[in-house]
């Protein structure tokens, strides 16, 4: 998967680029308007971030001008401005997706995916591990070709553990995913413990294996050592 | 009042005033005329009958008018003006006032009483005649003014009542300058300059402290974005419990700061009307959604949510912002309760009533909503702000009430 990162501050976009590459992406960086609209003239991607304050243009602007040249390419915006505004025109514009700055890694790992499963670059919508299948058409999950029942939050937090392997996630993140700042948990993470036993349960009883680790009683990794 | 009203009114009063004085003034200016008037007609005739008396010596009598009689002695109190009353003859029951002239007069050594009389004119008539004309005058110019008034009304005042019509509507959220109408009245178009002005000096303001806390805002999240990047990374290695434990308050950290950061800028943008109420909102429906959004919330405190729907509360809001409203009191519900708890929402045509169970607190319905109150150290403290923010700015009242369970209350101020 080729992704286009655009962004200004170097420090983030090399940030982004580091982690992307770990995770087996192939990045280009772009850190001005300029240097965008070149690579997206030439080049084609499957993935664009997509910062929208850009010191020599509007990152709108630009998205208008790249569906022109390619409108295959998945594209997610992130800003600084949690504006509601900008969300709605971004997305009218053509954007996959919206976050707000500050995102942790491991939550915009799980928004390409999403776009890269909803534009089907790859072809097919199963993720495998061992004895796991996730099917993210049906948003169900088989364990030894058996379907086991999970809530629809549980899901969503399986399925970012799955794709999130070998990561530490902390409470906090997994907490943000499930709730996206909508509320002010005031460090209260019980429900993550209700949730989580829920899957290790329905894990065991289904024969898989319970690949989900707890780090210091404060974070998770997904792992097979 | 209406201004042309007041100006009807006010112009009303100072005629009928100034036409009173009028009409006094005239009755005494007139009757002070005509009895001068009659005086110097009665000498005339004196001087008439003396000449007759002089030529003839025959004396003229008709009464009541004139009567003429010789008379012995002389009397020095005449001559003399005297008003009397005398019965008409014809019309037993009118009694005509006179006004009467005595004097003597010496001719050939006879001595003449000459008594003059004529009918004065009566002042009984002289009212009747000011009062209609004084009735005619007040009526007649208030009606004039009552139609210029209309009629102003439908031409210079159509103008000022466009313009107004569009400033009432003006809102700083909009894109939009303020334009009035030019009319040819010098105060009208000072008024409207003096208006624009202000409105656009306002606007720039605005728009630049909007501008500013967008601003703010980016300059605020993107560092915390590299920082939270970096720590995020470090959490991926190999690390001992007490550093694991260090990266994440760290984290923790920042992220409040984040939070903290977006929440202010959030209470700015609801001071500053850059939601614009733009939907009817059902309240019930928002809840259900969030009840069920929150279900695994409930479950993880065993909390027990009862809803006592009778009939819907329907505000007319930005949707966002009724999100917002509804999210907040709902984590509030749930951040503030206990184990084993429960929440029930009482909602009809015109309250929406969330009440939870909780430990007590020395809060009352005047603290409960400042910024950085806090019931507990863990919260930011600006969740409830931003409630009493909403409702302030979408013509909505929330109150805060606690016996055994912890209630909000909102009503709207809108009468329906």
């Amino acid at each position: 998967m080729k992704i286009l990162i655009i962004e200004d501050e170097i420090e983030l976009l090399i940030g982004i680029s580091n982690y992307l590459t770990k995770e087996n992406y192939i990045c280009e960086l772009a850190d001005s308007f300029q240097k965008a609209e070149t690579k997206l003239s030439i080049y084609e991607y499957d993935i664009i971030l997509l910062d929208i304050t850009l010191p020599d243009g509007n990152g709108l602007e630009l998205l208008k001008l790249f569906k022109k040249f390619n409108s295959k390419a998945g594209v997610i915006i992130i800003s600084a401005k949690n504006s509601t505004d900008d969300k709605i025109k971004g997305l009218d514009l053509g954007a996959d997706d919206y976050m707000t700055k500050p995102f942790q890694l491991s939550e915009l790992n799980s928004r390409i995916k999403a776009v890269i499963r909803r534009r089907h670059f790859d072809g097919n919508n199963t993720l495998e591990f061992n004895e796991m299948v996730i099917n993210t058409e049906s948003k169900s999950i088989y364990i030894k070709g058996e379907e086991v029942v999970f809530t629809r939050k549980e899901y969503d937090l399986f399925l970012y553990f799955f794709i999130n392997k070998n990561r530490v996630l902390t409470k906090e993140a997994l907490a943000e995913h499930l709730w996206d700042d909508n509320i002010d948990l005031a460090d209260n993470f019980d429900f993550i413990y209700t949730h989580l036993n829920n899957i290790r349960r329905k894990i065991k009883i289904a024969g898989g294996t319970d690949y989900i680790k707890t780090i210091y009683g404060m974070g998770y990794k997904f792992t097979e050592q | 009042m209406k201004f042309l009203t007041k100006i009807n009114r006010n112009y009303f009063l100072l005629l009928t005033f100034t036409l009173l004085i009028a009409t006094i003034s005239a009755y005494f200016i007139l009757e002070t005329i005509l009895l001068d008037n009659a005086k110097e007609n009665l000498l005339e005739k004196e001087a008439l009958i003396k000449n007759q008396l002089d030529k003839t010596g025959e004396t003229p009598n008709i009464y009541p008018i004139i009567e003429v009689r010789r008379s012995k002695q002389a009397t020095n109190q005449l001559p003399l003006f005297k008003e009397i009353q005398i019965k008409n003859k014809e019309e037993e029951d009118e009694i005509e006032t006179f006004l009467e002239y005595s004097s003597q007069i010496k001719i050939k050594n006879t001595y003449y009483l000459i008594k003059l009389r004529q009918s004065s004119f009566e002042s009984d008539d002289l009212e009747l005649i000011l009062m209609v004309f004084f009735g005619v005058m007040l009526l007649s110019t208030f009606g004039i003014s009552f139609f210029v008034s209309r009629r102003m009304n439908k031409t210079v005042w159509t103008d000022f009542e466009k313009n107004l019509h569009e400033i009432e509507k003006f809102s700083f959220a909009g894109n939009k300058k303020l334009y009035l109408l030019d009319s040819d009245i010098e105060e009208f178009d000072r008024l409207n300059l003096a208006i624009e002005k202000l409105t656009e000096k306002l606007r720039t303001d605005y728009l630049s402290l909007k501008e500013f806390s967008e601003n703010a805002s980016h300059e605020i999240q993107t560092p915390l974005s590299i920082a939270l990047l970096n720590l995020e990374e470090i959490l991926q290695q190999e690390l001992n419990e007490d550093t694991f434990k260090k990266v994440l308050t760290s984290m923790n950290a920042l992220k409040r700061l984040s939070g903290l950061n977006q929440s202010l800028i959030l209470l700015t943008k609801i001071d500053n009307r850059q939601f614009v109420a733009d939907k009817v909102v059902s309240f019930s429906g928002l809840a259900t959604y969030k009840i069920e959004e929150f279900s695994s919330l409930f479950e993880a405190k065993n909390i027990v949510v009862e809803m006592n729907l009778e009939e819907d509360f329907a505000v007319k809001i930005n949707e966002q912002l009724a999100e917002l409203l509804i999210n907040n009191l709902f984590s509030n519900a749930i951040k503030h309760n206990i184990k084993n708890g429960k929440i029930q929402l009482t909602i009809n045509k015109n309250e929406f009533k969330i009440c939870n169970s909780g430990e007590t607190n020395l809060l009352t319905d005047e603290t409960v909503f400042s910024r950085f109150t806090k019931g507990d150290s863990k919260s930011y403290g600006l969740g409830l702000a931003i409630v009493k923010n909403i409702c302030e700015t979408n013509n909505l009242e929330i109150h805060y009430t606690k016996n055994e369970v912890h209630c909000f209350t909102i009503h709207s101020k809108i009468k329906k």
